[in-house]
C-alpha cells in the first residue's frame, strides 16, 4: 500500500473513532412508568438514627442529563414558578439561586417541597404535575445554583436575560441546612 | 410665640378652631385662587386620626401646629413600640380617643396602646390568626394598610380575606365575614372605610387571575350589603340607571363582558386594593379598580374594562354614577388604585367640585366629581410611554414604540409597573394649597410572555427589570399646585419613596424613605428642617394627633418591605434583575442601607417641665 | 385516516375514493398496561373494544389524480402517467402545491409549471447539443494527425456571435422568468389590502396555536390546529412562534411563510374552492417536526359564520353523571394544568384550548383523526404515539381516564 493510501486509511479509522462520540443523547421523554411512587430518602434535617439513608438514584438520571434540565426550566415557566420566585431571585417565594435552602436543597427534597407545598404560601403541586416533570422542575432548581453539573445546565436564557444562563452560575454551596445525606451523590 | 408652655396648648387650640371656623369663609367670600378640600368631607380636626387617610377628602393634613418650622427642630421620640412582625409596614396607625390602635402585615395583629400611661402600654391585642397560606399569593409582600374606626369599633382586613369588627374597648370580636378565596388568589391588604354604617372592603390579586370587587358590609353584623364586581356583566358591576358616564367610550352594555375575550373578564382583574373616598354632599363614594389581568397585554385585546379606572358610586346601593377609564387596555401593570383627594378648586375661573388623583401612569389627573369629567391631566414625573390626555375624548395616547410586544425585549419604558407613584398617599394642605406627592423617577425593560392561569398562582405573562430614571435618582418628593397645575418645588430622594406623606398646619411635611429616615420638610420651600434615622425604612403612612395630654404627637411604622422592600424582607437575590418583578434591580443596594423592622415611633416637642 | 374525519363538506366530486384504504394502514400498538387502560375505559361506554387499539395514522392521502385523466386526455400523457404514477403522486390531494385550491398557490403552481417547461425545454436543448458536441469530436478523433488546429477568422467571427447570442438568450430568460417571479410576488401580496378575517397562528413545539381576531374583542376565538375559511374571502393570517423558527404552509393555498420567535410575519391565503386541506410545518423545528400538521377547511360563508358562533360559545356543561365526574378528574388532575376549557376555571396555555376539542378533525395537531378510541390512546399514552411531544403520560385511573374521555366527548 502506497504512503498517501494508507495515510488515508489510517485517518478515515480516526474519524471513525472520532464518530464514537457523537452517540446520541439520551432522552427519555416519557418518564417514570404510571403509579411509581415518589423518593423515599426524604430528610428535614441531617441527623440520623444509625447511618443515612442512601440517596435517590434519580439525582443521576435527572440532574446530569440536559434534556431534563431543559425541560425543567421549560416547566418552570409553564407552571408558574417564575411567578413567586422570578429567575431564580425570588419574588413571593424565597430565591433559589442563592445558599439558603429552608426545606432542604437534595433533589429529594425539592420534590417532596413541590408535591407537598409548604405552610408560609408554597402550593401543594400534588396530582397536578406527574412525576418526571416533578424531578425535571427539581433538577433545574438545583441547576440555578449550580448544584448541577455544568455540562448539563441549561446554556441560555430564552428571556430578556436577567440573569448569565445556569451554566455560568457560580456553584452556591447550600449553607444552614444540608437535609438528604451526606453530600456525595449527584452533586459534581 | 412667648407665652407661657401651660398657656400654648390651649391658645394653639383656639387658634386653630378660629382657623377652622373662618377658612371655608374666607374661601367662600374671596376670588377662589387656592383649593381646599371638600368642606362636607373634611370636617374640622378634632386631634384625633380615626381612619387613614384622616377624613373622607383624605387630606392627611393635620390642623395641629405646635410642632412647626419654628419648633420642629427640638422633635423627639416620645415613645416607641416593636410590632413584633418584621415585614413591610405600610399601615397607618390610628388614634381615638385615648388609644392608639395599630396592625401588622400577616398575621395581622392589632394592638391598642393606651396613651395615657407614660410609654403606652398595651391594652389589648387582638389575634385574627389568618391562614399563613396567604402569604403565598399575597404580591407584593403581605402587608397591611391600615384599619377604620367607627361607633367604638375597630375593622380590619386580614391577608386571608376576611374583614373583621373588633370592639376597641376590649378588643372582642364581634363579627368576623369570610369575603376571599386564596384558593383563587384572594387576599385583602387595603385599609377599609366605613361611610354610612357600612364597611367598604376591597380585594386584592391582580397577578393571580382574581375577579376584581368592591363589598359593602353591614357594621353592625357584618352582613354583605351589597358586591360590585368590576368585571362581567352589568348586573354584577352594579350598572343601572343611575349610571351617567361624561365620555361615550365608557358607554355601552355589558362593556364588562364585550371588552375581553371570551371568559377572559372572569379572571380578568381589576381589584380595589386602594383608597376610596366619600364626598357626603354628593353621597357618592370613589374609589379605583386596579390592572386588567395578566400583565401581557396581548392575551386580553379590547379596552378591559372596567380595570384600570375610578368608579363614582353610591354608597346605599352600590349602583355606579359615572366611571372614567384611565388606562384602557392597560399595558404596563397601571392599577388605578392610588388615593384620591376631593378639593373644591377653580378651573379655568370657576370653582369646580374636583378629585385629584396622581395617577401611576405620571399624569396628575382632575376629574369633576360629580360628572367624571376630566378637567386636567399633567405629567408630575418623567414619561415616555404616553404622550398626554384628550380631555375632549378622555383618551390617553401611547407611545406604540414602548408597547409590550411577545418575546421582544422593549427598553427604557418610563414609568414602570409601580408606576410614577404606587399606593403610597399624598397629603393636601389648605394652608399652602399644595399637595405634597411622594414618587419615584424608575424605567423599565419588559419582555412580555405567554401567561398560564392556574388558579392560586401568579398570572403575569411579563418579565421586568426597573433601573433609576434620567437624573439617576430614584424618588422624589413633590409639591404640585393643583390650581397653577405646577411644580412648586420637589426634593430628590436616593431611594424610590414609598412612604406616604403628612402635611400639618405647622406648615410642615413629613415622611420617610426606605433608608429608614424620618423626615419634616417647610411646606412652603421644601427645605430639610429636621431628620431622624428609625431602625427601618419607612414605608408607612405618618399621622398626626392631639394626645390626652393636649400636645401634638406624630407617629410612623418603620418597617421597610411591600413590593419596593421585598429585596430586604424577603432577602432575595438581586443578580437576578427580575427578581420581585424586576423591582429588585432597581434598589439592589438597599440591603446594604437596611434591614427588617417593625417599630412604632412616636416624636413629640420636649415636655421640659 | 381521512374517510373518517368529520368533514363538514362532502370532498368535491372525483375524488370520491378512498386510496388509503387500499394501501393499507400504518398500526400502533400500546403497551399492554395502557392498552388495557384504554380498553376498560373503551368497555365502560358499553363498546367493543378492538382487539388491539389500533390507532390509523395519516400516512397517505388520496390517490393521485393528475389533472385531466380520464377526460380525453392526450394519449402520451396517459402513457406518462402509467409510467411514473409515484413521481406525480404529489400533484394532487389534500397536501399538494400542484393541485390548487387558492388564488396564491394557483399562480405558484402556474409560476411552477411556466419554469418546468422553460428549464425543460432547456434541459433537453442543452442535452441535445451535448450529444452533438460529443458525437463531432469523435468524428474529428477519427481524423488522421496534422498540423496544429489554428481557427480560421471565419470559425472566429461565427463563434463568437453563436456565443454571445447564447448568453444573450440565458440573461434574456433568466430576466423574464424574474419578471414573472416578481409579478406573481406582487399579485400575491396584493391580496392583504382586500383581508375580511384576520386569524393570528402561532406556532410551538409541535402544535399551531389558531386565534380568530375580531374587532370586538370577545368575538375573538382561539382554537388549535384547524383553521377553517370561508371560500372566497381573503384571509390574513399572522404568524408568530413561541420557542423556535417553524414554518406554515397549507401547499393547496399558499407558499411558505415563516414563524419566527420575537417577530410578526404576515400572509394572505384565499380558499377558491370548498375542501379539505392539510398544512404542515414546512422547517424543522425538533423532534416531532414531522406530526406538526393542521387542518384546513374551507366552506362555505354561512356554514363559516356557524361554526364560528359555535366556537364562540363556552363549552358545554356535562349533562350526565360520568361526564360531570370527568370535568372533576379533568379540573384536579394534571389537565388543568396545561389546557383551556373556556366555561371552567382550566385556563393555561401551555397546550391547546380544548373548548370544543370534540369537534375537531384531529388530535394532536394532525398525528391522529379525532375519534373516542384515539383519544384514548392519545391521553393513555402520548409520548408512544408522539414521542417528545410536550404531553405527559398523567396517571389516571381506568375509570379516570374513561370520565374524562365521556367529557372530553362532549366538548362539541
Amino acid at each position: 500500500m502506497s504512503s498517501p493510501c494508507r495515510r488515508s486509511v489510517s485517518l478515515a479509522v480516526l474519524a471513525v473513532l472520532a464518530l464514537a462520540a457523537c452517540d446520541r443523547e439520551e432522552r427519555e421523554p416519557r418518564g417514570a412508568p404510571v403509579g411509581e411512587s415518589g423518593p423515599q430518602a426524604i430528610a428535614q434535617g441531617s441527623l440520623y438514627a444509625g447511618e443515612p439513608s442512601p440517596p435517590d438514584p434519580r439525582r443521576q438520571e435527572y440532574e446530569g442529563n440536559a434534556y431534563h434540565l431543559a425541560q425543567g426550566k421549560q416547566l418552570y415557566v409553564w407552571f408558574n414558578c417564575n411567578g413567586c420566585h422570578s429567575n431564580g431571585g425570588g419574588d413571593i417565594g424565597p430565591p433559589l439561586m442563592d445558599d439558603t435552602w429552608i426545606y432542604g436543597d437534595s433533589l429529594e427534597n425539592i420534590f417532596a417541597t413541590i408535591v407537598q407545598g409548604r405552610p408560609n404560601g408554597m402550593p401543594s403541586f400534588r396530582n397536578k404535575i406527574p412525576e418526571t416533570q416533578i424531578w425535571e422542575i427539581a433538577a433545574y432548581v438545583r441547576s440555578m445554583s449550580g448544584q448541577t453539573p455544568t455540562a448539563a445546565s441549561p446554556g441560555r436564557n430564552d428571556s430578556l436575560n436577567a440573569k448569565p444562563a445556569e451554566q455560568r452560575a457560580p456553584k452556591a454551596e447550600p449553607k444552614q441546612s444540608n437535609p438528604g445525606g451526606p453530600q456525595v451523590e449527584g452533586r459534581q | 410665640m412667648d407665652v407661657t408652655r401651660v398657656c400654648r396648648t390651649g391658645a394653639v387650640f383656639a387658634m386653630t378652631m378660629a382657623l377652622l371656623a373662618a377658612a371655608p369663609a374666607l374661601a367662600q367670600d374671596t376670588a377662589p385662587t387656592k383649593a381646599v378640600p371638600a368642606p362636607a368631607a373634611s370636617p374640622p380636626d378634632d386631634g384625633a386620626w380615626a381612619m387613614p387617610a384622616k377624613n373622607y377628602a383624605s387630606t392627611r393634613y393635620s390642623e395641629l401646629d405646635e410642632i412647626n418650622a419654628g419648633t420642629v427642630r427640638d422633635l423627639q421620640v416620645a415613645f416607641t413600640f416593636s410590632t413584633g412582625v418584621d415585614r413591610g409596614q405600610e399601615a397607618a396607625p390610628l388614634v381615638v380617643g385615648n388609644t392608639m390602635y395599630i396592625v401588622t402585615p400577616y398575621p395581622n395583629r392589632l394592638f391598642a396602646l393606651d396613651l395615657t400611661q407614660p410609654g403606652a402600654p398595651v391594652t389589648w391585642t387582638f389575634e385574627p390568626k389568618p391562614a399563613a397560606s396567604a402569604q403565598g399569593v399575597a404580591c407584593c409582600d403581605f402587608i397591611n394598610r391600615g384599619v377604620a374606626f367607627a361607633d367604638g369599633r375597630v375593622f380590619m382586613n386580614t391577608l386571608d380575606g376576611q374583614t373583621i369588627a373588633v370592639e376597641a374597648g376590649t378588643g372582642r370580636e364581634v363579627w368576623r365575614t369570610k369575603l376571599g378565596d386564596i384558593n383563587k388568589g384572594e387576599t385583602i391588604t387595603m385599609a377599609p372605610l366605613v361611610v354610612k354604617g357600612k364597611v367598604l372592603v376591597g380585594n386584592s390579586g391582580g397577578e393571580f387571575g382574581v375577579r376584581g370587587w368592591l363589598t359593602a358590609l353591614d357594621a353592625g353584623t357584618g352582613k354583605i350589603a351589597w358586591k360590585a364586581y368590576n368585571t362581567g356583566p352589568d348586573s354584577d358591576v352594579l350598572i343601572g340607571p343611575d349610571y351617567k358616564p361624561f365620555y361615550d367610550k365608557e358607554k355601552g352594555k355589558d362593556l364588562g363582558v364585550t371588552t375581553w375575550p371570551p371568559n377572559a373578564w372572569e379572571i380578568g382583574g381589576g381589584t380595589v386594593w386602594g383608597w376610596i373616598a366619600y364626598d357626603p354632599e354628593l353621597d357618592l363614594i370613589y374609589h379605583g379598580t386596579a390592572n386588567p389581568g395578566p400583565w401581557n397585554p396581548e392575551q386580553r385585546p379590547g379596552d378591559n374594562k372596567w380595570t384600570g379606572g375610578i368608579f363614582a358610586r353610591n354608597p346605599d346601593t352600590g349602583q355606579a354614577r359615572w366611571f372614567y377609564q384611565v388606562v384602557p387596555h392597560d399595558l404596563y401593570d397601571h392599577d388605578a388604585i392610588n388615593e384620591l383627594i376631593l378639593l373644591d378648586m377653580p378651573v379655568n375661573g370657576t370653582m369646580r367640585k374636583t378629585v385629584v388623583r396622581p395617577e401611576r401612569n405620571g399624569y396628575i389627573y382632575v376629574l369633576d366629581r360629580a360628572t367624571g369629567e376630566v378637567l386636567s391631566a399633567d405629567p408630575y414625573a418623567y414619561i415616555n410611554s404616553s404622550t398626554g390626555v384628550d380631555l375632549k375624548t378622555g383618551i390617553l395616547a401611547m407611545v406604540e414604540a414602548k408597547a409590550p410586544k411577545m418575546g421582544k425585549v422593549v427598553r427604557d419604558i418610563c414609568p414602570t409597573a409601580p408606576g410614577s407613584k404606587d399606593w403610597n398617599p399624598s397629603s393636601f394642605s389648605p394652608r399652602t394649597g399644595l399637595l405634597y406627592i411622594p414618587h419615584m423617577n424608575l424605567c423599565m425593560d419588559w419582555q412580555s410572555a405567554e401567561a398560564n392561569y392556574i388558579a392560586g398562582t401568579p398570572y403575569v405573562g411579563a418579565e421586568v427589570r426597573m433601573f433609576a430614571g434620567p437624573g439617576g435618582h430614584r424618588g422624589e418628593l413633590s409639591a404640585w399646585d393643583p390650581v397653577k397645575r405646577a411644580k412648586a418645588w420637589s426634593v430628590k430622594e436616593d431611594f424610590p419613596l414609598w412612604s406616604g406623606t403628612l402635611s400639618t398646619a405647622g406648615d410642615l411635611v413629613f415622611y420617610g424613605t426606605m433608608e429608614g429616615w424620618f423626615k419634616a420638610l417647610d411646606a412652603r420651600t421644601g427645605e430639610e428642617l429636621w431628620r431622624f434615622k428609625t431602625g427601618s425604612g419607612i414605608i408607612g403612612q405618618p399621622i398626626a394627633y392631639r394626645g390626652p395630654d393636649g400636645r401634638e404627637y406624630v407617629a410612623v411604622l418603620s418597617g421597610v418591605g411591600g413590593w419596593a422592600g421585598a429585596v430586604v424582607v424577603g432577602n432575595l437575590d438581586p443578580r437576578d434583575a427580575t427578581a420581585a418583578k424586576g423591582f429588585v434591580n432597581a434598589v439592589a443596594d438597599l440591603k446594604d442601607k437596611t434591614t427588617k423592622g417593625g417599630t412604632l415611633y412616636v416624636f413629640a416637642l420636649p415636655s421640659k417641665r | 385516516m381521512t374517510a373518517r374525519l368529520a368533514a363538514p363538506s362532502p370532498s368535491p366530486a372525483g375524488r370520491g375514493r378512498d386510496p388509503c384504504a387500499a394501501l393499507g394502514e400504518a398500526k400502533l400498538r400500546l403497551p399492554p398496561a395502557q392498552a388495557l387502560l384504554a380498553r376498560k375505559a373503551w368497555e365502560g361506554e358499553g363498546k367493543v373494544f378492538p382487539r388491539n387499539l389500533a390507532l390509523t395514522l395519516p400516512l397517505c392521502g388520496p390517490l393521485p389524480l393528475p389533472p385531466g385523466a380520464g377526460e380525453g386526455a392526450a394519449p402520451w400523457r396517459r402513457a406518462a402517467l402509467a409510467l411514473c404514477p409515484l413521481a406525480l403522486s404529489a400533484c394532487q390531494g389534500i397536501q399538494s402545491a400542484l393541485d390548487p385550491a387558492g388564488h396564491q398557490s394557483g399562480r405558484i403552481a402556474g409560476l411552477w409549471w411556466l419554469f418546468l417547461a422553460v428549464l425543460a425545454a432547456i434541459y433537453a436543448l442543452v442535452l441535445v447539443l451535448l450529444l452533438i458536441a460529443a458525437f463531432r469530436s469523435r468524428r474529428r478523433r477519427s481524423l488522421p494527425p496534422g498540423p496544429a488546429f489554428r481557427p480560421e477568422e471565419p470559425t472566429e467571427r461565427r463563434l463568437t456571435r453563436g456565443l454571445t447570442a447564447w448568453a444573450v438568450g440565458t440573461a434574456a430568460i433568466v430576466l423574464t422568468l424574474t419578471g414573472f417571479s416578481y409579478a406573481v410576488d406582487r399579485d400575491i401580496l396584493a391580496l392583504g389590502h382586500r383581508a375580511e378575517l384576520t386569524i393570528e397562528v402561532t406556532a410551538k413545539q409541535w402544535w399551531w396555536q389558531v386565534k380568530y381576531d375580531d374587532p370586538v374583542p370577545n368575538r375573538s376565538f382561539e382554537t388549535a390546529n384547524e383553521i377553517r375559511l370561508p371560500v372566497g374571502v381573503p384571509v390574513r393570517v399572522v404568524l408568530k412562534s413561541q420557542d423556535v423558527i417553524h414554518s406554515f404552509w397549507v401547499p393547496n393555498l399558499h407558499g411558505k411563510t415563516d414563524l419566527i420567535p420575537g417577530r410578526v410575519n404576515e400572509t394572505v391565503i384565499v380558499a377558491d374552492r370548498e375542501g379539505r386541506y392539510r398544512g404542515q410545518c414546512a422547517e424543522f423545528c425538533g423532534f416531532q417536526h414531522a406530526n406538526m400538521a393542521l387542518d384546513v377547511v374551507a366552506m362555505p360563508r354561512e356554514q363559516f359564520d356557524a361554526w364560528r358562533e359555535s366556537q364562540l360559545a363556552p363549552a358545554s356543561a356535562p349533562s350526565d353523571d360520568r361526564s360531570r365526574e370527568g370535568q372533576r378528574v379533568f379540573l384536579t388532575s394534571a389537565c388543568v394544568m396545561c389546557h383551556t376549557v373556556r366555561g371552567t376555571t382550566a385556563a393555561s396555555r401551555v397546550g391547546p384550548d380544548l373548548t370544543h376539542v370534540a369537534a375537531r378533525p384531529s388530535l394532536a395537531a394532525g398525528t391522529l383523526p379525532y375519534s373516542k378510541g384515539n383519544l384514548a390512546g392519545w391521553i393513555a399514552d402520548p409520548q408512544r404515539i408522539k414521542p417528545g411531544s410536550q404531553m405527559p403520560v398523567v396517571d389516571l385511573s381506568a375509570d379516570q381516564l374513561q370520565s374524562v374521555l365521556a367529557y372530553l366527548d362532549g366538548l362539541k
